[in-house]
């Protein structure tokens, strides 16, 4: 539905050019909700600007339903207003001199659409019933919640065009018990309507939730794109397993085939790597798992037990092996009186990387 | 190759509205530039101006300087805009301080009294202070002569202290509303920190408050001497009567010169240069304080509400001291004028002189003269306003948008005209109109100069209020639209021009008012088919008929007064104001 190939777009700053997008590609199938996440600057608002048409990039081109909106061969330009998609802001953008009945109608009576009146309000009728806004319809924007000027937002966007929608980190300006819920729900919606949704976020736990598919931008560039399954359980690379959770790291080295030599001891990997690679291992806090006693089987070192924090729903805690201090995370902290423990991680749950400077920590 | 090609179109064709609005930014700009480049131009030249005869040599700046007359001139200008800029912090510096920092009740009238004060022309008080202090026709004088049997009258106004004191009274209500600005824009809780540690209410404000707010009352300070140093309606009317000259009262002299002297242009240029750089370091030096005084940090963002000094019984001499200022500075002078414009001639007023009162005035006047300054101003009050709106809304609409190098140079020449007294403005277009368009372009004598004039030095006002109405517009907002399917005129007319709605209409009676009672300009550049109405008053004034001037500003004031209401009005629900 969007297609994206070579992409890139400077900025000029006070001190120089940045790099925002550097050769980007991108391809997004219809009736998927595709997150792109990654911190602040990676270049992923950028993107969606590109594709809106308020950006424009420097190379690459751009297609949207097979229709070539932006090009650098043959030069080719599609100013937003033509490009019919909804988007949704981050500042909601909800115009606040208009009510909210107005706001929906705008862009459908005036807009390059130029639908005829009658249809415009069974539009706006039918928009304000899928965000559940029928009652406000008459009132000011200005006068509603943050949560309702987010539905208006949607329901304006769903209307002005319901298969290709854009949204910039729309949850970022609500309190965190609502964020979970009106995710919930823009993900039913996109799924009712089978829109093809590019969503944009900061917050990996959200895109984790809401996402068909994830894309991890750094620093302009994708690193794996993937199911949200995959990208968190099979990263590519370390800065990908890190960005979706907390991560033990080891340096090591390969001594035999299966077998790593890491400052726990001996580790069994599930891994092609070769003998004499150096590596580093990562495993996540929750494979870590305890018990105050048992058989001394594989990958199960002796800890001592840390420092924990209670959270309600689990503990996290650190275990100390070797003087390497490990996190873990469960719901209970099984240990002998001594306080000591058995921990173990198991081969499938240690993610295996090339080496690379960073120190385990 | 191919990306250049790229840009640059991409670029031509989105960018189509953004290098249509700067075409139309740059002209105010452009204007200017010319303008001060003729000042100079003419400065070095002797003979006959713009033509192949004319002499190009430095000797006018050697001429100018050597002159005793002209540095006593300029002596009187320095001693004016002194005692101007203490006059106008003598009085607004504590009443904005009551109006921020007390608990003194009527605030709002404050705020009406001060505001409206802007708009209440200076040239009002000169007229009424001329009646109340003149050596000769003052009625303070005759009474003190009077009463205590004196030879000759105790007060003189037309000298450059009366005189400053006077413009002082004027500029107060511009030294209330940039330093009100600043007392609300400190952050109480340093106060509150010094109360809570034990200080009193004067130790805060002698230890806590004023420090903090030194660097806005010398930000307020240079302002007002900018304002004060080519300033022109007050020492004018006061003055040149009087022949106590000022700079600007000078220059007004060599191109507009008594009996059958020819004009000095290429001095008046000197002067005019001079002035420039004068006005130029003082807005230099202005920009640096305002950084600096940003290091200060008692700006905030949040809305804290600031502790008020509760006054009790002080909240009395508190008004005595408002109330004082009202009168001397609007309410003595508006009925002096009144009265004068009533009274067949000027003398204090008794109860044998109420019985003569008449409009004998009304009908003597000329009305031919009185009704081509009224058109002239309708149609200046018409279009300038309407110009500026236009131009100040492209000018701002790119300095807060665009992300191109451009806005910066746009942000500077939108405030030049503010570094550029209206003086410099108006003698440059007159030069320009003289000597660079002459016959060609048949601008000199035409009220479109004085339009020109009027929208470039407005624009300066405009652009502030609106760059700080569009940065409250968020970015998105316009942006929606376009995704949306909005065309751009479609984006301006449904949904930026409404959000910023009350912004323009300020603007729009803001600028009307200040034209409609603009003197410096109308005069320097009003012929005979241009005259203003400000400008019918001034030639009145200046030929001796005092009472037909009176009358004539009695006349202009029964337009002014419902307008200066209706700012009243909707500047308090926009706050352009306060800008």
């Amino acid at each position: 539905m969007i297609s994206i190939s070579r992409l890139q777009k400077r900025f000029n700053v006070s001190d120089g050019v940045v790099a925002a997008i550097r050769s980007l590609d991108l391809e997004i199938a219809e009736g998927e909700l595709f997150v792109i996440v990654g911190a602040s600057g990676s270049g992923k608002t950028t993107l969606l600007r590109c594709i809106a048409g308020l950006e424009t990039p420097d190379a690459g081109e751009i297609r949207i339903a097979g229709k070539v909106v932006s090009s650098d061969n043959p030069p080719t330009w599609i100013p937003p207003q033509q490009r019919k998609l909804g988007m949704v802001f981050q500042s909601y953008a909800v115009w606040p001199h208009l009510t909210v009945c107005e706001n929906i109608a705008l862009p459908l009576a005036e807009g390059s659409q130029r639908i005829p009146r009658r249809e415009v309000a069974q539009r706006v009728q039918e928009a304000l019933r899928l965000v559940q806004l029928e009652e406000q319809s008459d009132r000011p924007a200005t006068l509603l919640s943050g949560g309702q000027q987010q539905r208006v937002a949607l329901a304006r966007a769903i209307a002005v065009n319901s298969r290709i929608v854009l949204m910039d980190e729309p949850l970022s300006n609500l309190d965190a018990r609502l964020r979970e819920e009106v995710r919930g729900k823009i993900r039913e919606l996109a799924k009712q309507l089978g829109s093809t949704v590019l969503y944009v976020t900061h917050d990996q736990i959200e895109a984790m939730a809401i996402a068909d598919k994830i894309a991890l931008m750094q620093a302009g560039e994708l690193l794996q794109v993937g199911a949200p399954f995959e990208i968190y359980h099979k990263p590519t690379c370390a800065d990908v397993a890190e960005f979706f959770g907390s991560v033990n790291w080891l340096d090591a080295q390969v001594v035999e085939a299966g077998v790593a030599d890491s400052p726990l001891g001996k580790l069994q990997i599930e891994s092609s790597s070769k003998v004499g690679d150096k590596v580093l291992l990562g495993f996540r806090p929750e494979c870590l798992s305890l018990s105050d006693s048992g058989a001394n089987c594989s990958n199960s070192f002796q800890a001592k037990i840390g420092s924990s924090t209670f959270l309600g729903d689990q503990f996290i805690y650190t275990v100390i092996v070797n003087e390497r201090q490990l996190f873990g995370k469960n719901r209970t902290i099984p240990q002998s009186p001594d306080g000591t423990a058995l921990c173990r991680v198991s081969p499938s749950d240690i993610m295996v990387f090339p080496s690379r400077s960073k120190n385990g920590g | 190759m191919r990306q250049t090609s790229l840009r640059f179109r991409l670029l031509g064709e989105k960018g189509q509205t953004s290098s249509a609005l700067l075409s139309l930014a740059l002209v105010p700009m452009a204007t200017i530039l010319v303008l001060v480049t003729v000042m100079f131009w003419v400065s070095i030249q002797k003979g006959a101006v713009g033509t192949p005869s004319a002499i190009y040599t430095l000797n006018n700046y050697s001429e100018v300087f050597s002159d005793p007359f002209v540095l006593r001139v300029a002596a009187n200008t320095v001693i004016f805009t002194i005692t101007a800029t203490l006059v106008a912090l003598l009085f607004g510096l504590p009443i904005a301080w009551l109006a921020e920092r007390s608990n003194v009740p009527g605030k709002t009238l404050i705020y009406a009294i001060m505001t409206l004060g802007l708009l209440i022309p200076g040239i009002y008080t000169a007229m009424g202070w001329t009646l109340i202090a003149h050596p000769r026709i003052g009625i303070l004088n005759r009474w003190l002569v009077d009463l205590f049997n004196l030879n000759e009258a105790p007060i003189n106004i037309a000298t450059p202290i009366g005189m400053g004191f006077v413009q002082g009274l004027s500029l107060s209500a511009l030294a209330f509303i940039l330093t009100a600005q600043m007392f609300r824009a400190m952050n109480p809780t340093l106060e509150e920190a010094a109360r809570v540690h034990g200080m009193g209410y004067g130790k805060i404000l002698w230890r806590v408050t004023l420090p903090l707010a030194r660097p806005g009352i010398l930000a307020a300070v240079i302002y007002i001497l900018t304002i004060g140093i080519a300033t022109f309606d007050i020492p004018a009317i006061l003055g040149l009567g009087n022949r106590v000259y000022m700079l600007s009262t000078f220059i007004y002299l060599k191109v507009h010169p008594q009996g059958a002297g020819l004009p000095e242009y290429g001095i008046t240029g000197v002067v005019g240069a001079f002035m420039i750089i004068v006005a130029g370091l003082l807005t230099l030096w202005y920009s640096q304080v305002l950084r600096q005084g940003h290091r200060f940090e008692v700006v905030t963002g949040k809305g804290y509400k600031p502790a008020l000094v509760p006054l009790g019984r002080w909240s009395i001499a508190a008004w005595c001291f408002i109330g004082g200022y009202t009168l001397i500075s609007k309410l003595l002078p508006l009925l002096l004028i009144a009265y004068a414009a009533l009274t067949p001639y000027f003398v204090p007023p008794s109860l044998a002189m109420m019985r003569q009162l008449s409009l004998s005035h009304f009908y003597g006047m000329d009305w031919e003269l009185v009704l081509r300054g009224l058109t002239n101003t309708a149609i200046l009050v018409t279009v300038v306003p309407l110009a500026v709106l236009l131009l100040g809304f492209s000018i701002s609409w790119l300095i807060v948008r665009s992300r191109s190098r451009a806005r910066y140079a746009l942000e500077f020449g939108a405030f030049l005209p503010h570094a550029l007294p209206e003086v410099i403005l108006a003698i440059g277009a007159l030069l320009l109109s003289l000597f660079v368009f002459g016959t060609s372009i048949p601008l000199y004598g035409s009220v479109w100069l004085i339009a020109i004039v009027y929208v470039v030095a407005r624009l300066a006002f405009a652009t502030r209020a609106l760059n700080g109405s569009l940065l409250q517009i968020h970015r998105e907002l316009e942006e929606a639209a376009f995704v949306a399917g909005l065309s751009t005129f479609r984006t301006a007319w449904r949904v930026l021009l409404p959000l910023i709605r009350p912004t323009l209409f300020s603007v729009w009676i803001w600028s009307a008012l200040l034209v409609y009672r603009e003197l410096t300009v109308a005069v320097f550049l009003a012929v005979h088919d241009n005259i203003t109405l400000p400008a019918v008053i001034w030639s009145y004034w200046y030929s001796g008929s005092i009472n037909k001037a009176s009358a004539v500003t009695l006349l202009m004031t029964l337009v002014l007064a419902p307008l200066i209401l209706a700012a009243w009005c909707f500047g308090r629900r926009s706050q352009v104001s306060a800008q």
